[in-house]
């Protein structure tokens, strides 16, 4: 037995480690199991997907909310999203697409998270609701994702973004005032509210008609999966 | 491979090698925690340095399609596998060891001068990782000069 000792504390630790990695992949995907791919049966491809998280209801986020498509949709996105986050960045693309694909079938919102790690989360943020204000949003948002590594590595990125706003149409100085009022702060500030009360924590947390989906499952063929069931879910009420 | 086992290994050796697989199991677990931030590819609010996310999404992160992380913690399980049959007398064990520690300082001094003048970010769980490795090849060091 004592010659076997070593050889079953090895496989033991390799044991819990692989069970561990699995487990925690598992975990920070959201808790669910694999994408479904083309290998599902029509009924499993019809029941709304056992992939997704639960119902989550939350608190009201900033209101107005940024939002495309009509509010009556049969599927609703909802992202919190970091400016500065790399993943977030691959993100927009992939939900612009959708977007086109889709049109008003999809109602999207954007909430803002920007996550402290980031030194330029908060002024992309705050940019991005500044020309919210003068009802340009979605113009910003857009220039900033996908100028992103631009002006990440910048020190100061402030004139960057009175770059954009000149270049999107923005009343500039009104702009320059809007990035640091009450108002914009109010606006992050109730969207991490939401965020967290849908026990958001990291970037990009993304949710679909309220149940978050898997981070393994955002890249876009797993996602027109979800979005394809969710339809066929509604079509089927 | 590890065959040659020695009941006059003495106990103080023995204890040297159990720090050092102790050392690196913590390795491991390490390096396991940074595999798994790697394949999950989300943005966390995971810091203390900062500079993990630049770091870990780099182009040194992998190395021919295989996360450093996942190749550092084959690294840190073998090293404990050889300190467990060190421990329990096999010498040659024992002899492995040195050196796959040796190789494992070596790559965590380039990946250390990577971070500090390269990428010009520190990830605080891969700086755990490189001092982790030096304790174990100190030990280690001192172990192999002990049992011979």
């Amino acid at each position: 037995m004592k010659r076997l000792l070593p050889f079953i504390i090895i496989l033991g630790v390799l044991g819990v480690a692989v069970g561990g990695v699995l487990y925690m992949t598992r975990s920070n995907s959201g808790g669910g199991s694999s994408a479904s791919g083309g290998n599902t049966s029509p009924q499993a491809k019809a029941s709304p997907a056992p992939t997704l998280g639960p119902v989550k209801a939350g608190v009201p986020g900033a209101d107005p909310p940024h939002t495309t498509g009509v509010a009556n949709a049969p599927v609703r996105i909802e992202e919190f999203g970091d400016f500065e986050c790399p993943p977030c960045g691959a993100f927009h693309p992939i939900l612009k697409k959708m977007r086109e694909e889709y049109g008003d079938k999809l109602f999207i919102t954007f909430r803002e998270y920007p996550l402290p790690i980031h030194d330029h989360a908060v002024p992309a943020a705050s940019a991005a609701e500044a020309a919210g204000l003068q009802g340009k949003f979605w113009e910003m948002h857009a220039l900033i994702f996908e100028h992103q590594n631009e002006w990440k590595l910048a020190f100061d990125v402030r004139p960057i973004f009175e770059g954009y706003a000149k270049q999107i149409g923005l009343d500039v100085e009104r702009f320059k005032r809007d990035v640091n009022s009450d108002r914009v702060e109010q606006r992050i500030f109730l969207d991490g509210k939401r965020a967290r009360a849908m026990g958001v924590n990291s970037t990009p947390t993304v949710f679909l008609n309220d149940r978050e989906i898997p981070f393994t499952l955002l890249p876009e063929n797993s996602l027109r999966v979800l979005i394809d069931n969710e339809l066929r879910a509604a079509s089927q009420k | 491979m590890v065959s040659v086992e020695n009941t006059d290994f003495r106990t103080s050796t023995k204890w040297i090698y159990v720090v050092a697989a102790l050392l690196a199991l913590v390795g491991l677990t390490d390096a396991l925690y940074l595999t798994v931030q790697h394949l999950s590819g989300r943005s966390v609010p995971c810091s203390v340095t900062g500079g993990c996310e630049e770091v870990l999404t780099s182009a040194y992160a992998v190395v021919a399609g295989i996360p450093l992380a996942a190749l550092g913690a084959a690294a840190y399980f073998s090293a404990f596998s050889l300190s467990i049959l060190a421990a329990f007398g096999y010498r040659s064990a024992a002899r492995l060891l040195l050196p796959l520690v040796a190789t494992m300082v070596l790559v965590s001094v380039w990946l250390f001068y990577l971070q500090a003048f390269v990428i010009r970010a520190f990830c605080q769980f891969c700086l755990l990782s490189a001092a982790i490795t030096i304790a174990l090849a100190i030990v280690v060091f001192f172990g192999w000069k002990k049992g011979s």
